[in-house]
Order: structure tokens, then C-alpha cells, then sequence
């Protein structure tokens, strides 16, 4: 299976810069299982870094406007070429109101996009992973991956399985808590964090001050110990209250979700872990403090750590969690044997997913999962869990949903989407209909499990797949 | 570039009779009737030839054959040109009389006994002198008194050095055709394969595709990215992707680089016309077109590559009664016409209908190179087996050890020695590594520079040439770890990049072994009837092969029904028919039809498509279908059959669905149509799913009474 070409699109909207890329690409079959995915042709267009438009603090919606159409021009690509799309947005445009002033903006121009505020630490986390590391996550089927997205402020930790993200966490361990005069170590500022750690360390230096070299191994070795504690799950250095002032969001390695998982591997991300990589592919040093900062130290020791660098993997793009890397690991592409009859009644924006039935669902549950959807005037999606493909179970859930349906008189033009992730669509929908003679507009979309997603957007099918994505967090409950 | 006689200047005698050679035996007389004949008894037995007839049936007469070939001289054979069934000289034939008369004339009153003696006492360049003197027919028949040391000496003094963008052949080289073939001919997948192979000193012959499809827009697609490799790795060497000539010259016309043209040949010319879809004057025109407008013209010494290997003519039945020795010498004679820059030889691929085992493989290997190089051809060796032969990789690589001692150009590189696309076995560059190593050998000198600036190799403190500290390095070529793990992950059967020496890890090795002893056992494992009645009520069927060995060793029978089945079936009412049998894999049939079946069962009976109790035929081939549809007067048949397992232990548990589509009486063109649903187990396609994708086909092709293309061009015009 190959499709035509569709053109997808990745923006940045941050407190400073802004950029896009849009790359042709298309839909083909993974060479082993058969399974659907995108595919880039050739090189993507990558606009020019501008600065963010403002107008005081709010974004200036006009100038925004006439980048995303001079972007869209620059790539040929006219809206409604763009089959997909998505959107990181952050700092200051992530701030509520411009956020959706930026979000109505987008979706006014690029209908199917994905839209991410990073408006929290843990979120931040969330989509450095998805942006930097997660296809290098999805490649290694089964091995825990733990992104280190190291920046300035914070140290945001991601671990994640097959490109899905399991545990999130947030340290104060950053480049810039200590700002000093490039090609110095004279302080020029500090944050509350760094005032602190100085003071754990027994260090008496205040801007203006130069730090000597043991000073800043002691700053270091604190922020490599807290790292290296957390990808190892050590406790002890977070229970001092230094260690304690160095934590936002708690990351607790153990117990993890599957304790027979091997210990993880470490991908970074953010401006040092750029630095690391830099280095790794054999550029030179920047010059001493060259940013200003500690970053450049602070990459040097995590590559001379061997707890940090021993399982270090490189992703795609160096450690650059970019909007297109997130696009990739939230649109799905549905299986090629889905259940869809009326292939005309797509693509279905914001479907809300009502909940979850599986093959251990009461009929009283099955039927409530249903009368949720019933009750939208829009119709809605449920999850299904059949807990493996046995032939049996397959066809009895499948008959139980039909006659539920038929209980509830459930409208014949209400759409109903089931979303599954074994690949069984075809069969589930066969047996719910009873060979298309129940009057339902069902689609089975199968080879899909999204774990917290609460609404779904449905492209339209080409070739016999069909692009999903998913949005909004929080865990879909099973029907009750 | 070479001047190319055309076809009406080359004189060939006018053909003869067949005449009878009769020669007395201890006192019993022996006789043949024809040349062919004659051929045929004096070779090996080999299961081709016992299928076709001209085996001797004893080693007596083997070897009065040989006697008699032995008493014959040049100037008989020259005179009695092997004809079609017709009686003509095909062009084949004819281009092979293109040879070099004032040689013949030289020779022609020897005896093939004393031309033998005499190639023994002579060195390489003698040997290549008199050779262009040779018709193939001649090589074969000298091929057939020669014993393995004799077809390993006088190969090994016969260099056969070419150059493309880099040279190939050169004494004391062991060179390697890297072929990444990929199922799908997924890009990445080639990346990795082109990626490992260049890390351990392999492709300096060729990095050469077999594309999955032979689309001018795809194989346009795989030969710029074997260009973007090569570019980006700085590897010397030259590209190939192998689709049909036609297809490559249309890619040229778009601007790919075509550096290299290819071409499978053989030696009837029904079967180069009839099924390689090609001719001498059409490879007349591909040649000037490359040497005119090809990638590397005026760089280029030579640019045509051929494939070539014992048996296509015999599994076409379209050998003309030729036995496959001489039918690959006729082939041989073929391609010396343009000057190859390389050929490959792949006797063992076909199956067990034309070698059944090591012996016939390897001494068949022995055979072709010999006839090749003394015929002055560059041969590349690709000693194979697939699995439903008796071919083992024991056989394949001592194969290979006499091969290196005969002198073969080059071998091939799959990637740990399984063929992801073709479901064959092949060698590896850990093999070709290894063989260089055993006998002295080195990769091409351009080659090689580039490997020790790479590291791949280094020289040691005595200056010899040895592995290198980055040899089996591939991460090297990725600019990431997440771009590695994604070129494994779209590539099959990659079980480790672990190495010991030029081996692979031992752990590596006994993954690789572990696949092939699961598919093996697919291949051997007998059809369970009783657990298959378990699932559904089944009618047993007999096809017309009596055993495994037989249903193995001659696809034919499978493909039809045995005299009392056949009596025993009558015209039924229902539209649809189920038919199940093994094929190459009776596990496929073990572990998809409880899954498959009640679906497919409950699906037709939903859908009110009357539908025959289901079949179950043990030995059966894809064609069976079209007896059963016929005798059951069945408009459909949906014949569930195993397929051939590759390197894969899970995919060894693959089905394929043939829905067989019979065509009402007097339609034009062909009877049966059929649309294809494979790659049918859990890893794929899973069976459940699978069961409702088939009754939407049989919907499908019911209501529009069309399958395959017609049917796709129905449904999605």
C-alpha cells in the first residue's frame, strides 16, 4: 500500500522565535507488520527562525496570519493541501489567552492540526519527548527510553515505551540558574535555585563575583549527581533538603509500570543536551561560558559520566524537540482493514471519546457506553479491548455490541466510532452488523490505542487508511 | 565498445538428423538417439533431468555417454547445431556459431577427449584463446568428461578482468555484489543492508536490487538512492537495480543512472522470448543505448550484467529437449555477444525440481563456472538453495570453497545469507570475508583503499592486509542512534551485527539456524487432517502427487487432482468453493484455519453466497483450484495454501489466499482470473482479520465477475 502524496506541517510559536516545516510525505505500509505509517519524500521546506510577533503581550494576530500564508506559499502548499499538521506552542505564547488566540488561528488555516501548549512542566516534559525521542522510542520496540530534555531552568525527564510516554518529572537542574560573563565564570546573575545551592555548597559568591573552578565542580557535580540519581532511581540525594528545593515534579524510576522493564536507555533533548550531541559528533567546544552560562560545562560532564553517557542513544534531529516530531508521534494511521462502509462520512473533527468496553464488559456496561454516545447529538467514539484476537471473544463481543445497539434503537445516521488495537476492525465490525444488515453508521478503526487522549480528529481515508490523531489528555475511563 | 555481428552474418550449418551413437559396453551395446540425448546421458544426474527424461538411467551408460562424447570431435558438434522442436536454429543457437573460426579451424579435428588433454597442458591464456573458438555446445559436452578437480584447475587458471567504474576480477581478488533486497524495497531497509555490507568490506562489485517492483518509478527511486549511498559513503563502486531491461532503459531515458544495464538470460530463445520478454536485437539495442548514453559511458569498459543459472528453460518446459548443462553453456555463448561486465550465476534458486541436493547443486556450480570462463565470461558465483530442497548451507559453502579455489570472481552479500525478498539463501559478505581470509584473497583494489581509509580494514605490522578496528562498524554510516534502530526496524530477518572474526557472533549464527530449522519443518510437516476436521467438516481430496518428495520435487503434480478424486467430484449448485492444502507449508494451514475459517464460514453464510463443504487437499500447488472450479462447476474458489517459507520463522507460518475466479464460457481471455491475499499469520495480516477481508473480496469479485486486475480496475477505475 502507497498512497498519493499529502503535505504535513510542524509550527513553533515560541516566547521569542517562531518557525515551520512542511515536508511531503505519504502513507505507506511498515515493510513488516503491514502496518500503516507516514513516510517523508525528500527534503522538507524549513522556514526561516523569526521572531514571534507581539503586540505587548499578546500575540498580534494579523502578523501571525501573514506568516502562516507565507509559509504555506514558501512550500507551495496551498491550506487545503495540508492533510495534517501540528503546533508546539510555549512560554509566553502558551499563556491562555494567546494560546487560543494562536490555536483559533491555525485551526482556521490548517483544519486537522494537532495543537500542544506546553503550559507545564510535566507537559513540557511530555512533548519533548514525543518531539525529540519518540521515534527513536518506536524503533526500539519494548526498551525503556528516558528523555532528558536539559535547558536552562529545568531538567524535564520523560520515560517512555514504543513512543508513549509512562512516567513524567521535573528538576531545577539547569544551564542558567548561574549566568556569567562569556569567556568567564564572573557571575552576572542568579536564580532562587542557584542562591540556594551556592549557599548548600558553603559557596559566598553573589553577582559580580568570580567563581573559582572547585566552585564550579561542586555546582556540577550536585547537578550531575541529582540526574544521575534519577536515571538510576536512586532516592537518597532527593531526600536532603537541598536535594528536596531541586525538585518540581517528583520522577520515581521504581517502581515503574512494568518492573521487569531492563533499566532505561537516555536520550537528551534541550539546549545542553544539543551541546552533548554536538560534541558526540565530533564538533568542537564552544569557547569557555560562551552562552553566558554553565551549559557547556554542564554537557561536558554529562558526557564524562559514564551513568549518563554509557546508555546515551542519539535521536533524530540531535536532541531538537521540534513540532514536526511531535506531529509524527501524535497523528496514528488507522489499520488497512478498518470497518468503514461509508468511507464519504469523513473526516469527523473532535469526536469525544465517551469510554472504554472490552470482552469482560457487562452488557449493563456495554449498554451505558453506548447510551453515552447516544445521547451526543454528534454521535462519539468508544475504545475496545478485547484482550488478545481470539476468534471466540471477537465474535461474542461482537454480536453483544449489535444487539446493544438494537436495545437502544441506536440511530441509524449517528456515527459511532470504535477505535481497537488488534487488528481486527474488519471482523469486529463484520460481527456487530452481522455482515452490514444491523442499520449503523459504525466505523471499527483498528491498530489504535490511545492511552490518554480524550477527543479524536478522523482525516479522510486514502487508499485504505485513515490519519488520527488524538488530543487532549486524561485517562478515557472504562464504561461503568 | 564491441562490434556486434548481426544475427544474418552468422553462419550456422544447416541442422541434420538425429543420428544414432551406439558404443559396445563390456560386450552390452549402448545407444543414443541424437545429440541431445547423447548431452543429456553424459552429466550428472541431476532432478531436472530426471524430470525431463535425459538422465542415463544407469552409471554405465553415464559413462558410455561420456565415451562417446569423448570420441567426437569439434568439427561433429560444430556440424549438428541443436535445434528447437521444430527443427530451426534458434537465435540463441545461432549467436553461439559467433565465434572465432580461424581457432575452430585449429581444433576442429580434435577429438573432445583430446581437446580436454590438451586445455590441461595449456595455461589460462591458451585456455581463453582457444575458448573463443568454442560454441557453448562444446563447452558443455568437454564439461561432462571433466571430474571436479579438472573443473577446478583448469577454471582456476582463467582470469576474466573487467571494468566498469571500478575493476572486477583482477588475480587475487574476491569481489562481492551487495544485494539489500527488501520485500517491499522499503529504502530504509536497503540503507541498513548497503550500510552493513560496506562496513564489512562487501559491494565492491556491485551494490545491485532486486526490486519487488518493476515500475519505471520505482526502480527510478532505488537506483537515485543507491546513488545517494554510494555518494554519501564515498564506497567505489558501481549500481545496478535488477528489473527487466525495458524498465531500466525507460529509467535512463528519465535521467536515473543507470551505471550498469541487467538482463536474466537463458539458453532457448522461446524462453527468453516467451518469459524474459526479451531478444538479441533488443539487448543489441539496450547495449549500444548503455555504451551511447549510459551513466558511466566513456568510463566504462564494460556495463551489461547478466543472470544467469542451471534450469530456467527445463522449469519453463521450454528447453527444447536440451539437458540444463548445455542449455546453461548455450546461455553462456549468449552473453559473451556484449562484452558483460559481470555474470551471475544462481543454479540452486529454482528448488528441488531442478537440484534436489548439495551434490547436484554444487557440482552444477562447478560446471557453470567452468563453462563460463573458459567461454571468457567474468563469473560471480551465487551458489543458493531454498528450503524446500534438500540443500543444505553445509553443501552451499563447501560450494563456495571449491568456487574460491576455481577462481570465482565475486559472490554475493546477503545479509546474514537470507534473501528478505526472495525467500532463497544465498551467501553473505561474513562468507565472502571469510573465504578471503581462507585463500588469500583480497576486495578490489578501489575497494579496498577506500576500507582501510575507513578502517574497515588495516594493514599489520608486516603490511598483510587484515580486519580493521572499525570492520562491522554500520552505526558509523548513521547519523544517529534513532536512525539506526529505524533502518532495523523496517528490515526483516537482521538477527545481530555481532561478529567473531569474519563470522557472525555464534549467537547471531544460531538465530539464523534456528529460522531456517522452523521453516524447514514447515516445508516437511504433513498436513493434520484430523485437527483440521476439528475446526469444520472437511471433503479430503488426493492431488496428483503420491508423496512430499514428489510434490516437492515436481510442482506439476500439485497442481492437479488424482484420477479418483477427480471421478469423484460432480457439478454442485454452490457458487462458492473452499479449498485447503499445504503447498509449501503445511504449518500455515496448522495455525491459520481455526482462526480463519469459522469467519470465513460465518461470513459467506451472513452474506447468503452459497458455499460447497471446504476441501482439503494434501500436496497441492495454487492451480489445483482451476480443476476443482471446473469439475464443481464453482464460480469461486477461495484456495487457502501455505506459503514458501523464507528466513523467517514466523512468516514460515504464512498464508496465501488464491481467489480463483472462473470465467464464463467464451469470454475472451483468460479462463481463470485470480486476486492474490498473502502474508496471511499472525505477524501479518492475522487470520480473523483475514477471514473478513476475504468475504468482502468474494462480494467483491461476485458482483462485479471479474478478479485481479480486472476487478481492481472495476472496483477503483
Amino acid at each position: 500500500m502507497v498512497t498519493p502524496p499529502v503535505k504535513l506541517i510542524g509550527l513553533d510559536f515560541g516566547t521569542t522565535t517562531s518557525k515551520a516545516l512542511i515536508v511531503e510525505a505519504r502513507y505507506r505500509s511498515d515493510p513488516l507488520s503491514g502496518r500503516p505509517e507516514i513516510q517523508e519524500l525528500g527534503a522538507p521546506y524549513r522556514s526561516d527562525i523569526v521572531f514571534t510577533p507581539f503586540i505587548g503581550d499578546r500575540i498580534d494576530d494579523a502578523r501571525i496570519r501573514t506568516l502562516l500564508d507565507g509559509w504555506l506559499a514558501a512550500a507551495s502548499a496551498r491550506p487545503e493541501d495540508i492533510a495534517g499538521g501540528g503546533a508546539i506552542i510555549t512560554g509566553l505564547c502558551a499563556r491562555r489567552s494567546n494560546a487560543a488566540d494562536l490555536a483559533a488561528l491555525i485551526r482556521a488555516r490548517i483544519g486537522g492540526a494537532v495543537i500542544a501548549t506546553a503550559d507545564d512542566p510535566g507537559l513540557e516534559a511530555f512533548l519533548a519527548f514525543m518531539g525529540s525521542a519518540a521515534a527513536l522510542s518506536r524503533a526500539r520496540p519494548g526498551v525503556p527510553l528516558l528523555n532528558l530534555d536539559i535547558g536552562g531552568g529545568t531538567s524535564n525527564l520523560a520515560l517512555g515505551v514504543d513512543g508513549e510516554v509512562l512516567q513524567v518529572g521535573c528538576l531545577f537542574v539547569g544551564a542558567r540558574h548561574i549566568e556569567v560573563e562569556p569567556g568567564s565564570y564572573r557571575i552576572t546573575a542568579l536564580s532562587g535555585h542557584a542562591l540556594r545551592l551556592l549557599a548548600g555548597l558553603g559557596i559566598s559568591a553573589r553577582p559580580g563575583d568570580r567563581l573559582a573552578p572547585e566552585q564550579v565542580a561542586a555546582v556540577l557535580a550536585f547537578y550531575i549527581e541529582l540526574l544521575e540519581a534519577a536515571v538510576t532511581g536512586r532516592e537518597a540525594p532527593f531526600q536532603s533538603e537541598l536535594g528536596r528545593s531541586h525538585v518540581d515534579i517528583p520522577f520515581h524510576l521504581a517502581p515503574a509500570p512494568a518492573p521487569d522493564l531492563a533499566p532505561p536507555w537516555l536520550s537528551l533533548s534541550g539546549g545542553v543536551g544539543e551541546l552533548v550531541y554536538q560534541r558526540l559528533q565530533g564538533h568542537a567546544s564552544p569557547a569557555t561560558t560562551t552562552f553566558g552560562d554553565l551549559g557547556i560545562d554542564l554537557a561536558a560532564r554529562i558526557l564524562a559520566s559514564p551513568v549518563l553517557s554509557a546508555r546515551l542513544l542519539v535521536p533524530e534531529g540531535g536532541g531538537r524537540a521540534t513540532s514536526y516530531g511531535l506531529l509524527r508521534s501524535l497523528t496514528r494511521l488507522s489499520g488497512s482493514t478498518l470497518y468503514l462502509p461509508q468511507p464519504e462520512l469523513l473526516p469527523l473533527s473532535d469526536l469525544a471519546i465517551f469510554g472504554r468496553i472490552s470482552a469482560t464488559s457487562t452488557d449493563e456496561q456495554i449498554h451505558a457506553a453506548l447510551a453515552l454516545v447516544r445521547r451526543s447529538a454528534r454521535g462519539g467514539c468508544l475504545t475496545v479491548s478485547l484482550a488478545g484476537r481470539a476468534p471466540g471473544a471477537v465474535k461474542a463481543l461482537g454480536g453483544r455490541i449489535g444487539q446493544a445497539l438494537q436495545d437502544l434503537d441506536f440511530p441509524a445516521s449517528l456515527p459511532l466510532v470504535l477505535l481497537v488495537p488488534d487488528n481486527v476492525g474488519k471482523a469486529l465490525g463484520a460481527y456487530i452488523t452481522g455482515w452490514g444488515r444491523l442499520p449503523v453508521t459504525l466505523i471499527v478503526l483498528d491498530e489504535l490505542a490511545p492511552k490518554t487522549a480524550r477527543f479524536v480528529q478522523i482525516g479522510r481515508m486514502v487508499e485504505q487508511v485513515v490519519p488520527v490523531s488524538f488530543h487532549g489528555m486524561g485517562q478515557a475511563e472504562e464504561a461503568s | 565498445m564491441k562490434d556486434l555481428r548481426p544475427l544474418s552474418e552468422i553462419p550456422a550449418p544447416a541442422p541434420r538428423p538425429d543420428e544414432l551413437y551406439t558404443i559396445d559396453v563390456f560386450g552390452e551395446q549402448v545407444a543414443f538417439r541424437g545429440l541431445k540425448r547423447l548431452l543429456g546421458a553424459a552429466d550428472h544426474s541431476k532432478a531436472g533431468e530426471r524430470h525431463a527424461g535425459l538422465a542415463a538411467a544407469t552409471e554405465r551408460e553415464r559413462e558410455a555417454a561420456r565415451c562417446t562424447l569423448a570420441s567426437l570431435t569439434l568439427q561433429h558438434l560444430f556440424d549438428r547445431p541443436l535445434t528447437t522442436a521444430a527443427g530451426q536454429i534458434d537465435e540463441v543457437m545461432r549467436v553461439n556459431y559467433d565465434i572465432d573460426l580461424e581457432v575452430f579451424a585449429e581444433i576442429a579435428d580434435l577429438t573432445l577427449g583430446e581437446l580436454k588433454n590438451r586445455l590441461l597442458r595449456a595455461n589460462g591464456r591458451e585456455l581463453l584463446r582457444i575458448g573463443a573458438g568454442l560454441t557453448g555446445v562444446m563447452a558443455a559436452a568437454l564439461c561432462k568428461l571433466c571430474d571436479v578437480h579438472e573443473l577446478v584447475l583448469l577454471a582456476s587458471r582463467i582470469s576474466c578482468p573487467t571494468r566498469a567504474r571500478t575493476r572486477l576480477g583482477a588475480p587475487g581478488t574476491l569481489s562481492s555484489r551487495l544485494q539489500p533486497n527488501h520485500p517491499t524495497d522499503d529504502l530504509r531497509g536497503v540503507t541498513l543492508l548497503v550500510y552493513w555490507g560496506l562496513s564489512i568490506g562487501a559491494g565492491d562489485a556491485l551494490l545491485g536490487i532486486n526490486p519487488a517492483i518493476d515500475t519505471v518509478e520505482n526502480v527510478s527511486a532505488l537506483l537515485h538512492h543507491l546513488d545517494r549511498l554510494r555518494r554519501k559513503t564515498g564506497a567505489p563502486t558501481q549500481i545496478c537495480v535488477l528489473a527487466h531491461v525495458k524498465t531500466q532503459l525507460a529509467c535512463l531515458e528519465r535521467g536515473a543512472p543507470v551505471e550498469v544495464l541487467f538482463q536474466s538470460l537463458a539458453g532457448t530463445e522461446t524462453t527468453l522470448r516467451d518469459e524474459f520478454d526479451v531478444s538479441v536485437d533488443l539487448l543489441d539495442r539496450a547495449y549500444r543505448t548503455m555504451a551511447e548514453r549510459g551513466a558511466l559511458k566513456g568510463e566504462a569498459e564494460q556495463f551489461m550484467y547478466f543472470e544467469t543459472g542451471q534450469g530456467s528453460e527445463l522449469t519453463y518446459g521450454k528447453h527444447e529437449g536440451i539437458d540444463m548443462t548445455t542449455t546453461e553453456a548455450l546461455c553462456y555463448g549468449l552473453c559473451r555477444r556484449w562484452d558483460p561486465f559481470m555474470v551471475n550465476n544462481v543454479t540452486g534458486f529454482i528448488g528441488p525440481e531442478t537440484h534436489l541436493d548439495n551434490f547436484e547443486m554444487i557440482v552444477s556450480n562447478l560446471q557453470d563456472h567452468f563453462m563460463g570462463k573458459l567461454l571468457g565470461l567474468p563469473m560471480g558465483m551465487a551458489p543458493c538453495y531454498t528450503l524446500h530442497s534438500k540443500i543444505s548451507i553445509e553443501g552451499q559453502q563447501i560450494a563456495t570453497q571449491l568456487l574460491t579455489a576455481a577462481g570465482a570472481n565475486y559472490y554475493m552479500d546477503v545479509c546474514l545469507g537470507t534473501d528478505r525478498m526472495l525467500a532463497y539463501f544465498d551467501t553473505s559478505g561474513h562468507d565472502d570475508q571469510t573465504l578471503r581470509e581462507i585463500h588469500g584473497k583480497l576486495p578490489g583494489a578501489e575497494l579496498l583503499a577506500w576500507a582501510l581509509a575507513m578502517h574497515i580494514f588495516a594493514r599489520d605490522e608486516h603490511g598483510a592486509i587484515v580486519r580493521g578496528p572499525r570492520w562491522g562498524d554500520v552505526r558509523r554510516f548513521c547519523d544517529s542512534d534513532a536512525e539506526l534502530a529505524e533502518l532495523i526496524k523496517a528490515t526483516p530477518a537482521v538477527h545481530g551485527f555481532a561478529t567473531a572474526g569474519p563470522r557472525p557472533a555464534d549467537e547471531v549464527s544460531r538465530v539464523v539456524r534456528l529460522h531456517q530449522a522452523a521453516a524447514r519443518e514447515a516445508v516437511a510437516c504433513e498436513l493434520g487432517e484430523d485437527q483440521l476436521q476439528a475446526i469444520t467438516p472437511l471433503r479430503s481430496l488426493h492431488t496428483a502427487a503420491s508423496s512430499k518428495d514428489a510434490h516437492l520435487g515436481d510442482p506439476s503434480l500439485g497442481a492437479r487432482l488424482s484420477a479418483a478424486s477427480l471421478a469423484a467430484l460432480e457439478t454442485e449448485p454452490a457458487t462458492v468453493q473452499i479449498l485447503i492444502s499445504d503447498g509449501l507449508s503445511a504449518e500455515a494451514v496448522h495455525h491459520n484455519l481455526p482462526a480463519l475459517l469459522p469467519i470465513l464460514i460465518d461470513g459467506l453464510a451472513a452474506c447468503a453466497m452459497p458455499v460447497g463443504v471446504p476441501l482439503l487437499a494434501r500436496y497441492g500447488r495454487v492451480k489445483l483450484a482451476e480443476p476443482v472450479a471446473e469439475r464443481l462447476g464453482a464460480r469461486v474458489v477461495i484456495h487457502l495454501i501455505g506459503e514458501r517459507p523464507g528466513g523467517d520463522a514466523l512468516a514460515s507460518c504464512s498464508l496465501s489466499a488464491y481467489l480463483l475466479y472462473r470465467r464464463e464460457d467464451g469470454e475472451p481471455g483468460p479462463r481463470h482470473e485470480y486476486t492474490v491475499i498473502s502474508n496471511i499469520h499472525e505477524g501479518g495480516l492475522p487470520p480473523l482479520e483475514a477471514g473478513a477481508v476475504l468475504v468482502e473480496k468474494v462480494r467483491q469479485i461476485l458482483e462485479h465477475r471479474a478478479a485481479g486486475n480486472r476487478l481492481e480496475s472495476l472496483v477503483d477505475p
